[in-house]
């Protein structure tokens, strides 16, 4: 007999949630996590006294309780955890910032509509068409690539409008440069502008902690600072893993949530294309800002999230140079409904650009260039920024900056690829009868979408 | 398990899995999804807790059987006679 009914590798959301699933049921379940902390993409680390978070600016899929069917709602069932006990703070508005015109949206999917009514006469009335038909949209059935860049032409013909939409989605779920699937853009527009962003009342930490606590509850086991050397197999089936001290641990199947790229290395999964087509392109640097107070522009005072773009064209690729601070994303986490502040805390602004991993690669191979190239790039993503915000972080009193280099490390996202591999595999399946995928590479986006993923995977393949 | 019984342990179940769950206006004899609006990974829910309470395995093609609280009943009395 396996020593486990089932084995998770990766501790991040698709693996707690797939873990409280399976030992929900009474199947003798361990996630192996790499780290020391739990949440892979969205952790925490404290520096100086603060606790910071990673990859969240804001949760997507805010759902009120009681709506039965909303992906967050179905997802807390599932788990068991209580949804009236989870205590959320919605959005106060976020904004899309381009050249010539600007859209700001709420969880009122209203305001969108008056925005786009008043900036593009035009394009109002072919904007509701096809929401209405992404509203219906079956995100999930296994269709050939389709592109919705296409599909928005088509529907919209406003190239501004087009691309001014595609930044959110985009930037907070897209794998793939230029274009996406239109699967992953319905999925990326419900999450957003349908239903809209929001903050677990607390931090990453305390929502980490409760999806500890339920696994633990139902007999779940962990283990950190457990590195997987391999996936043990036989024939078409896996047997178990493999740490890197050497320790086996045999399993009736086995769920891995560190990608396609990842699990193909541990398991010797003879992938159909080049590994390079697997690893996304798509990176970020993120800087934190700690200020004692931020002066925005009236236009701007009390936004939770800005889009912006300096181009009037969205340049969503790998940049030529480190990073490309043209366009990008800036985040206020204390902007949320009933989030209030300490008299004496400092407030924390997060800016976020795409960048160039080979570049961070190259640089990271020595110390001091490192350092010197997120120096330089810290600037320049600040000088980008101010032509919107202003001087805004002049007397920041403390700043950190995550790049590639840090993401690749702590979240086993090849390249640095937020959004994992642009080539999804919605089944979970691979070419072992009992081997699965869950997280980023099945297509499910964002930390909902992450855990859903988690707790699909287990339902279709794993309960019967 | 009397019939009673059984309708007890189904509620019950469904009480654990939806905290939202209103049985005020509960007709036995319509579908349990539309008026407590379940979807499908409730339901999975429901079999899965039936297995492991009572070790009761539920083929894929019964689940048409739990479609209301009377079919639930009639179908799970025979095969939890002896609990």
């Amino acid at each position: 007999m396996a020593d486990y009914r089932l084995i998770i590798i990766g501790g991040g959301l698709s693996g707690l949630a797939a873990g409280i699933r399976s030992a929900r049921f009474g199947r003798k379940t361990l996630i192996v996590e790499r780290h020391s902390l739990p949440g892979g993409l969205n952790s925490y680390y404290y520096r100086q006294g603060y606790l910071l978070e990673t990859g969240l600016h804001a949760m997507t899929n805010f759902a009120a309780q009681g709506a039965k069917h909303a992906p967050l709602n179905r997802l807390f069932r599932q788990l068991k955890l209580s949804r009236k006990k989870f205590i959320t703070h919605e959005q106060l508005g976020s904004e899309v910032i381009f050249p010539q015109a600007s859209l700001q949206f709420s969880n009122d999917f209203d305001l969108l509509c008056e925005e786009i009514a008043r900036h593009f006469p035009a394009g109002i009335d072919r904007f509701r068409a096809m929401a209405k038909e992404i509203d219906t949209y079956d995100p999930f059935a296994e269709v050939p690539w389709q592109s919705a860049r296409d599909f928005l032409h088509d529907r919209l013909a406003d190239p501004l409008l087009e691309d001014m939409l595609l930044l959110p989605l985009m930037v907070y779920g897209n794998a793939e440069e230029h274009d996406m699937d239109l699967g992953q853009f319905a999925i990326m527009f419900r999450a957003l502008f349908l239903e809209g962003f929001f903050r677990p009342q607390g931090t990453m930490k305390d929502l980490i902690d409760m999806l500890l606590d339920q696994y633990a509850q139902f007999g779940g086991e962990i283990r950190f600072r457990a590195p997987v050397e391999g996936i043990i197999s036989k024939d078409e089936k896996v047997r178990g893993i493999r740490l890197e001290n050497g320790e086996e641990i045999t399993a009736d199947a086995v769920l891995s949530t560190v990608g396609i790229p990842g699990t193909a290395q541990l398991s010797g999964w003879p992938l159909a294309l080049d590994m390079d087509e697997y690893i996304g392109k798509m990176t970020f640097m993120e800087t934190i800002s700690m200020l004692p107070e931020v002066h925005l522009p009236p236009e701007r005072a009390g936004r939770t999230i800005l889009f912006y773009s300096l181009n009037d064209e969205l340049k969503y690729h790998r940049p030529a140079q480190a990073i490309d601070p043209s366009w990008g994303v800036i985040c206020f986490p204390d902007n949320f409904q009933g989030l209030e502040r300490q008299h004496d805390a400092p407030t924390q602004v997060r800016v976020t650009n795409a960048a160039n991993y080979e570049l961070w690669q190259q640089a990271a191979q020595d110390k001091e260039q490192y350092r010197q190239v997120k120096e330089e790039c810290g600037q320049q993503s600040a000088a980008a920024v101010s032509q919107i915000l202003g001087q805004y972080n002049q007397d920041a009193v403390f700043q950190d900056s995550f790049t590639p280099m840090t993401i690749e490390r702590f979240t086993a996202k090849c390249g640095g690829a937020v959004y994992g591999s642009p080539i999804k595999i919605k089944s979970g399946r691979t070419p072992f009868e009992n081997l699965f995928i869950a997280g980023t590479d099945q297509g499910y986006l964002g930390i909902v979408g992450a855990m859903l993923s988690g707790v699909t995977i287990v339902n279709q393949h794993l309960l019967g | 398990m009397t019939r009673d019984e059984i309708k007890d342990i189904i509620l019950e179940i469904i009480e654990d899995i939806d905290e939202d769950a209103d049985f005020d206006n509960l007709d036995a004899d319509q579908p349990l999804r539309d008026q407590l609006d379940l979807d499908s990974m409730d339901f999975l829910d429901i079999v899965m807790e039936l297995r492991k309470r009572y070790k009761l395995q539920i083929p894929e093609e019964d689940y048409p059987e739990l479609a209301t609280l009377t079919s639930c009943v009639n179908y799970l009395e025979p095969k939890l006679q002896d609990v």
